[in-house]
């Protein structure tokens, strides 16, 4: 499927050049923004082989809180912190992927899910990861000297890795690899899978593990933005917004989850300052979407754009 | 003469219920052979003890002379065992092409790395699988197809695409699960005749069948079991003569046309 | 730790799980009939315990008449979502997974709206704590769990000797063959999400005196029912029971020698144990 650069190329340029030209505002609201849209196709990297994590939250936080931890208790580098967070995101992914990703759909869901719980209970109820009400004066790296304590220097932290990880995400999707988890999308496949000598436990597990990795890191990253953290940040609210934004905006291409955290995030920044009506909102637009455009908004950019260039003469 | 698949006294117990009792037999290299018999006769339980879905309760298979007994399917694989199922078992998403290619992991790793950045080998493996997918389809005379998304091919295509994956990981011993099975007459015909004339050259095919008639036209040799043992072992002709095969069959429709 | 120590962990745990297995029932035969775990399942409950506050509270009619009022708007509002949502999303299970996750957030989200972060409260109903062999009971709890006990016993006679129960087990076994026989499949499944739902309201309007109400209580009783069914064995229905009072004593002893946070953690640790390895649960038959 190939994809014509160009929207691709005008967005990053556009993200280049935001800090020139935008507001104090409008800065936090690319961060989030960004932050979100990692998340989301992080999600959508396992939601491809047939997997719903509903626990993603439970790995942003493992990363926000090995962050917090290596640097605020523990006096270690944020940039350190931000590395240290991937690795033991991942790592956990991948021990509880090896247990786990043998089960399929609603059983791997509510293992993941109850993982979630578990990391946000851990956390709450030892003292030195802050308890209830977190940590605080979380540092922010520093980039020669200069620490990153505003939020237009904070932005090219946020962008930078957003970027890489949207780019090894995308790039990895169009290899052998990304190819062959697709044979691992049902329980049938699967197996056709296996007799054909490909090992799925590890691939499976390897993906699950990179997602998290991934998830992982952003979450140290907006621990970092944040300068706090505390068991209420990353919740199964979080994990349900995350699929929002990937099922609304359709789960069959990488694009989808981009557009759909980039929108919805959009509209919950701008439109409510009240978590429930944002909670409301969202979870009506995806009704709307699962009931009656299976494919996620990009379906519909994907049909507005075919019709628009098939019109003028063929 | 090697034998390729030896099965020495193989019995499998579900529960008390004896599916196979010490069944026995060699499989020639290059041969193509029918696992045949009534319904319940433990056809299948054979074929997916074999095929390593689980293991015999006694008894020992042995691959090219290597114990493969109870080993796991993608274990299996990398042994040189290849296995078609009887449902039509296709990657839905990827073309007739891809779907082959998916056969070559056996030989060729997934290469992560060369994947993410695109090196020059990585590149030149995609070069050299895309064009040996197409000669694997091109046995099973399905290379026009190549870039038709598997979910749309109909049910005979399919069948042999099914076949061509397996063919991909280059086996030393293909089990074909019922093959004709839903096909017309013209279709089994024609998978018969490509298996019979075309597989047969690249490994051994060892295949469960009900069409008798194909049995017959097309296969080597015929192991016939009844109720978990195996009650004759030759040429299909002497088949129908055997009276313990037309015991087992009486009444059945089917037996020497 | 005395033996009157325990044996008052156990009693509670006993009728806590009295209580929990009402909700997770109703989870259950929504899973046996159409395979989707209702992830709605814990805001129902929530409503419920809502709606007693609203009805029994700030209406003031009188018990009998707004309990059966509260299961109709629980039964009627499972009815529409199964009419208007999972029947349209048949045979899919990732968007019926989701589905049911969108239908949780509007129920909950429309609750914090509409009735508000105040904590309520429903005065006892009946007070007064019952003393025997040193283990204290509050009466109102042990009422719960006997009249909880009672609907479970119904919902037995229902399941097993009616022919709608008949019909919902066929479903349950073999939906191609129950319908092939003429099974309206498409009936019972409404009928089988509304009594689901109306379950898991009852379940919460039993809770409603004894704990405070508020939106957010709904996710502490879907998180007991998922561990129960899970434990018990997806759409099984006597697993549901012993993994209930199961569940239910674990959590009371745990909170007893470990305190209520690590009961808490280890209720989940269990449940991803027997996920790990022994999906089908205690009870179930994969």
């Amino acid at each position: 499927m190939k994809q014509q650069a160009w929207p691709f190329v005008v967005c990053v340029l556009a993200l280049v050049l935001m800090p020139a030209v935008a507001s104090t505002y409008w800065m936090h609201i690319a961060i989030v923004v960004l932050l979100n849209i990692t998340y989301a196709v992080a999600l959508f990297s396992v939601l491809r082989m047939g997997y719903l994590s509903l626990g993603h939250a439970g790995f942003i936080a493992l990363g926000a809180y090995t962050c917090v931890v290596l640097t605020v208790r523990l006096h270690i580098s944020p940039w350190w912190g931000i590395l240290g967070a991937g690795l033991v995101s991942g790592a956990m992914a991948w021990g509880l992927g090896a247990m786990t990703m043998r089960l399929r759909g609603i059983y791997f869901s509510l293992a993941i899910f109850a993982f979630g719980e578990i990391v946000v209970a851990f956390f709450r109820a030892f003292d030195w990861f802050g308890g209830p009400s977190g940590i605080a004066n979380v540092p922010r790296p520093k980039f020669f000297g200069h620490a990153l304590n505003d939020h237009f220097s904070f932005y090219w932290l946020v962008l930078c890795l957003s970027l890489f990880f949207m780019a090894l995400l995308y790039r990895l999707q169009f290899t052998r690899y990304g190819a062959t988890l697709l044979t691992l999308k049902t329980e049938a496949s699967e197996r056709l899978a296996q007799s054909v000598g490909i090992d799925a436990a590890r691939l499976k597990t390897a993906t699950f593990a990179l997602s998290c990795a991934v998830v992982g890191t952003m979450g140290a990253v907006h621990a970092q933005y944040l300068m706090f953290i505390n068991p209420q940040v990353f919740t199964f609210l979080t994990s349900t917004d995350l699929l929002i934004y990937a099922m609304v905006g359709g789960i069959t291409q990488f694009w989808g989850p981009v557009i759909g955290a980039g929108l919805l995030t959009l509209l919950g920044e701008q439109l409510f300052s009240v978590g429930y009506w944002k909670t409301l909102v969202y979870a009506l637009v995806l009704m709307v979407v699962i009931l009656s455009l299976p494919g996620g908004l990009m379906s519909l950019i994907d049909r507005i754009r075919d019709r628009w260039l098939n019109k003028p003469g063929g | 003469m090697t034998a390729i698949l030896q099965i020495q006294n193989v019995s499998k117990q579900f529960d008390g219920l004896a599916a196979l009792s010490g069944v026995s037999f060699d499989v020639q290299q290059g041969e193509l052979l029918a696992l045949v018999g009534p319904n319940g006769a433990g056809k299948s339980t054979l074929f997916n003890a074999i095929a390593g879905v689980f293991s015999p309760t006694q008894g020992q298979i042995l691959l090219d002379g290597q114990d493969i007994t109870g080993l796991p399917s993608h274990a299996l694989a990398r042994r040189g065992l290849a296995r078609t199922f009887q449902m039509v078992n296709l990657f839905p998403e990827l073309t007739a092409l891809e779907n082959v290619m998916q056969g070559f992991h056996r030989h060729m790793p997934v290469d992560f790395m060369g994947g993410l950045f695109q090196t020059v080998a990585y590149r030149k493996d995609q070069a050299e699988w895309q064009t040996r997918a197409l000669d694997v389809l091109r046995i099973l005379d399905l290379q026009a197809l190549a870039d038709v998304p598997a979910q749309a091919l109909p049910l005979g295509q399919a069948k042999l695409l099914t076949v061509a994956i397996a063919m991909a990981t280059q086996p030393k011993l293909l089990l074909l699960d019922e093959p004709a099975a839903g096909l017309s007459h013209e279709e089994s015909s024609r998978m018969m005749d490509l298996v019979a004339s075309r597989v047969k050259t690249h490994c051994t095919v060892v295949l469960v069948e009900h069409n008798m008639r194909l049995v017959g036209r097309y296969c080597d040799r015929a192991v016939v079991l009844q109720f978990g043992q195996k009650i004759f072992d030759g040429i299909p002709q002497d088949l129908v003569h055997d009276p313990r095969v037309v015991n087992a069959y009486l009444g059945t429709a089917g037996m020497g046309t | 730790m005395s033996l009157t120590l325990l044996m008052q962990g156990l009693a509670i745990g006993l009728v806590n799980g009295a209580l929990y297995i009402l909700t997770a029932l109703g989870l259950t035969l929504i899973y046996g009939i159409l395979h989707i775990v209702n992830f709605a399942h814990g805001e129902v409950f929530m409503l419920g315990a809502m709606l007693v506050y609203v009805v029994y509270v700030l209406w003031e009619w009188p018990l009998l008449a707004a309990l059966p009022a509260i299961a109709a708007v629980a039964a009627m509002v499972g009815w529409l979502v199964e009419r208007g949502i999972f029947r349209r999303l048949r045979g899919q299970w990732l968007q019926l997974l989701v589905a049911t996750v969108g239908v949780s957030l509007i129920i909950q989200s429309l609750s914090w709206i509409v009735f508000g972060a105040q904590e309520k409260n429903v005065p006892s109903i009946l007070p007064g704590v019952l003393v025997a062999w040193g283990i204290r009971m509050p009466y109102e709890r042990l009422a719960a769990a006997g009249i909880a006990m009672c609907m479970v016993a119904a919902l037995y006679a229902v399941v097993y000797k009616t022919r709608s129960g008949l019909a919902m087990r066929a479903i349950e076994e073999d939906e191609e063959t129950a319908r092939m026989l003429g099974i309206d499949t498409d009936k019972v499944a409404g009928l089988a999400v509304a009594l689901g739902f109306a379950l898991a309201a009852m379940g919460g309007v039993f809770v409603a005196p004894i704990y405070s109400i508020n939106p957010g209580m709904g996710l502490e009783a879907i998180l007991m029912s998922f561990i129960i069914i899970i434990i018990g064995g997806l759409g099984n229905i006597t697993g549901t029971l012993v993994a209930g009072l199961f569940i239910g004593v674990v959590q009371s002893m745990g909170a007893l020698l470990l305190g209520a946070e690590s009961a808490h953690v280890l209720v989940f640790v269990v449940m991803i144990a027997v996920l790990i390895f022994r999906p089908q649960g205690l009870m179930g038959k994969l």
